[in-house]
């Protein structure tokens, strides 16, 4: 872990203050031209995708149909409900592309949404016991969690929550395992679960039930196109976001180092606890620019797509600060992920490194 | 028609259930304005169908809005909405065409004046074109031609005359039967708006007694006076109806005040210009508005909106704080605030405030 004293952390503060302010300075027509691009690809997307699928029992039609689905759905989620979500494009004064009021095609609620990950894990990001979404609760991924018997097969448990993504998502919020431990009571969750059983059922009654049945003949190919659309969306954003923090080099921290730490600190927790991955602009566009993470850590409301030439100031920053700015090829930050996943599934003593000089 | 099928309950609850929005138009304008327009379903389009100079700095837009805009009465105002540089913005101007225009022809005229450091009137001068389209609201205001048998007086100063052209169109055309009289105060005589109007009406109509009055011809400037007053036959039991500067106003209500008028025969409508404010500790400070809570507190000092509320006993969603997550945004809708991060000051009207970060600059309310 980078140590840098208060005076390098308040520079540090001052050098990432200053490019921000120079992009909010910069804000206009052409993110609102972005962001409206987005939002009618995704309106394409969709009505071509369900337009299509009752004619998906001729297969290419099928699978051109699931496909179109799959990628609305991404595209929904991820470059355009999470950045609005953020308030990257508040300035617009668009009611609908307000942050507060903008409900995504996913079973998670918005509202929850906005609490555990505007809040908690932008706030405590990479803290150990605090950021829950890290590991999600279900995967041990650093040896701040002491190793249980149970973690040998967590492989399984990352394959299900990839699987089943949106439905891990939607209930981050439960905070299950501390129900099973005894630190939080079922009555205390009820608001929220009624909130999330909203959604989820809408979600559900969209998806499964009122499409299928509106061309009841092919219902059940149409309801297999849904899910599959689901499932890519499930997959894809899971692998997405497992490379923002889970990679080799990415930092954990513990309670009291983020303790009534300085905004210098908050920076330099953000900027080691992500990584991003490189690729072509539209696997940036697909990835909801969640490839720049660390961009998005730093600053969480600039409109994603301002990222990629953000990203080169703030390596000149890391730079100067001598800070490592963690980033690599798509298959090879995974691959980082996965290996991640296995090595903790053994206990320390047995996967321990030998000491680095 | 589409409008119709989105006004039915049922439409709203799939809508909801579908596409996750309370306005499924939101859905679907993206996609049926790349192909025209005049079809967007979340505001009523008008097409810009002409502009004219009336003076230097006044311009009078001519549009075309789409069928369903429900019309007005003279002496309305509504809301036009457009973006400039990817931001929507919203300015209140009064119709300065009379409703025979909108319902013989469906035209509707802005008279607009520029303002000066006024983004909105600056963008409307320089930008807007012919063919171009912006949003309208629909036409809203109480500053309307009584429907009395009573002799009126009109007392105009510069671009207030607008919703007062609408009303003399109308009342002449329905031969109002009493006499109408109109002190119209401009600064020389080339700010006259609607002289042609207004002369073509004087010679028309024997009842409209037109006085133009030029304030800042000579060294000394000449305002309403009470003279000015006196001409008017029959003061007392006119219904009068003000609408210019604050100034002008002010002068009038007092002056008229001293004449023995009641409150109920004033009729005014405001023209505030934006006044600029000024960036110093001095400043923050001010009362603050919950409208949505009927709570009203004081605040000294750099005290940010959050911590105001709370003070209040309000317990606002908020996050972390600090500005960054935004879970403390909530909607402003009057008044100015200060960036406590970056030290930049709001606009006077309806935004999206983090209440975090905000520190008020005199009085403000916010719908929480």
């Amino acid at each position: 872990m980078n140590t840098l004293n208060e005076q390098q952390l308040n520079e540090l503060q001052t050098d990432l203050d200053a490019i921000r302010d120079e992009v909010l300075a910069d804000l206009g027509e052409r993110d609102a031209t972005h962001i409206r691009n987005m939002v009618r690809l995704h309106r394409k997307l969709e009505i071509g995708g369900r337009v299509l699928m009752p004619f998906g029992f001729i297969p290419p039609v099928f699978l051109a149909a699931t496909a179109s689905l799959g990628l609305a759905k991404i595209l929904e989620n991820m470059e355009i409900g999470h950045n609005v979500m953020h308030g990257q494009y508040d300035w617009m004064n668009d009611p609908s592309l307000n942050s507060q009021t903008y409900e995504w095609d996913t079973a998670c609620s918005s509202e929850s949404w906005r609490r555990t990950h505007n809040f908690e894990h932008h706030t405590y990001t990479n803290v150990i016991g605090k950021d829950r979404d890290y590991g999600y609760a279900v995967l041990r991924l650093s040896n701040d969690e002491p190793w249980r018997p149970r973690h040998t097969f967590q492989v399984l448990n990352y394959a299900a929550l990839s699987v089943l993504f949106q439905w891990g998502v939607a209930l981050h919020e439960l905070e299950a395992e501390k129900l099973s431990n005894g630190k939080s009571h079922l009555k205390e969750k009820r608001p929220f679960l009624k909130l999330a059983a909203k959604k989820a059922s809408r979600q559900a009654f969209k998806d499964y039930i009122f499409f299928p049945a509106l061309t009841l003949p092919v219902a059940p190919i149409v309801l297999a196109g849904n899910a599959g659309a689901n499932l890519i969306r499930n997959l894809w954003s899971s692998t997405v976001i497992f490379c923002g923090h889970f990679t080799q080099d990415a930092e954990t921290f513990t309670e009291e180092e983020a303790e009534g730490e300085s905004k210098g600190h908050w920076y330099l927790r953000q900027l080691t606890g992500s990584s991003n991955f490189t690729g072509g602009k539209w696997l940036h566009i697909m990835s909801g620019h969640l490839s720049f993470q660390i961009e998005h850590h730093v600053f969480p409301d600039l409109p994603a797509h301002r990222y990629p030439e953000i990203s080169e100031k703030v390596q000149t920053v890391c730079r100067k600060h001598g800070i490592h700015y963690n980033t690599g090829s798509f298959a090879k930050q995974y691959g980082t992920v996965l290996k991640r996943i296995l090595r903790y599934s053994l206990p320390e003593r047995i996967t321990r490194r030998p000491a680095v000089a | 028609m589409l409008a119709t099928i989105s006004r039915s309950k049922a439409a709203h609850w799939l809508g909801r259930q579908l596409l996750n929005r309370e306005d499924p138009k939101a859905f679907f304008d993206p996609l049926t304005t790349a192909i025209n327009p005049m079809w967007v379903q979340q505001y009523t389009p008008a097409r810009v169908e002409r502009i004219t100079e009336e003076t230097a700095d006044t311009k009078t837009f001519v549009l075309k809005p789409a069928r369903r805009w429900g019309g007005f009465q003279a002496g309305q105002h509504l809301n036009v909405r457009i973006d400039i540089n990817g931001v929507r913005h919203t300015r209140t101007f009064s119709l300065s065409s009379s409703p025979a225009l909108w319902e013989n022809n469906g035209l509707i005229t802005l008279t607009v004046k520029r303002l000066p450091g006024g983004l909105v009137t600056n963008w409307l001068h320089d930008e807007l074109k012919s063919g171009d389209i912006i949003g309208l609201t629909e036409a809203f205001g109480d500053f309307l031609i009584p429907n009395g048998k009573k002799p009126v007086l009109f007392i105009a100063g510069g671009s207030g005359i607008t919703p007062i052209l609408s009303q003399l169109d109308t009342m002449a055309r329905e031969q109002y039967p009493e006499p109408i009289t109109l002190l119209y105060y401009v600064r020389t005589p080339n700010d006259v708006i609607g002289e042609q109007r207004l002369t073509a009406l004087k010679n028309r109509y024997p009842a409209f007694s037109l006085h133009i009055i030029t304030t800042h011809e000579n060294a000394t400037p000449r305002y309403l006076s009470d003279q000015d007053l006196d001409s008017v036959r029959n003061l007392a039991n006119r219904e009068i109806f003000l609408c210019g500067p604050k100034g002008l106003m002010d002068l009038a209500t007092e002056k008229l005040g001293q004449r023995g008028l009641k409150d109920e025969q004033l009729h005014s409508t405001f023209f505030a210009p934006p006044t600029p404010v000024r960036l110093s500790s001095s400043n923050t400070g001010g009362e603050v508005t919950f409208s949505a809570s009927n709570l009203s507190v004081d605040s000294t000092g750099d005290t940010n909106l959050l911590e105001i509320a709370e003070a209040a006993g309000l317990s606002p969603q908020h996050g972390c704080r600090m500005g960054i997550c935004h879970q403390c945004t909530c909607r402003k809708t009057s008044g100015t605030v200060v960036n406590r991060l970056t030290g930049q000051v709001s606009g006077a009207g309806s935004e999206s405030v983090q209440l975090c970060i905000s520190v008020p600059q005199g009085p403000v309310a916010l719908a929480l």
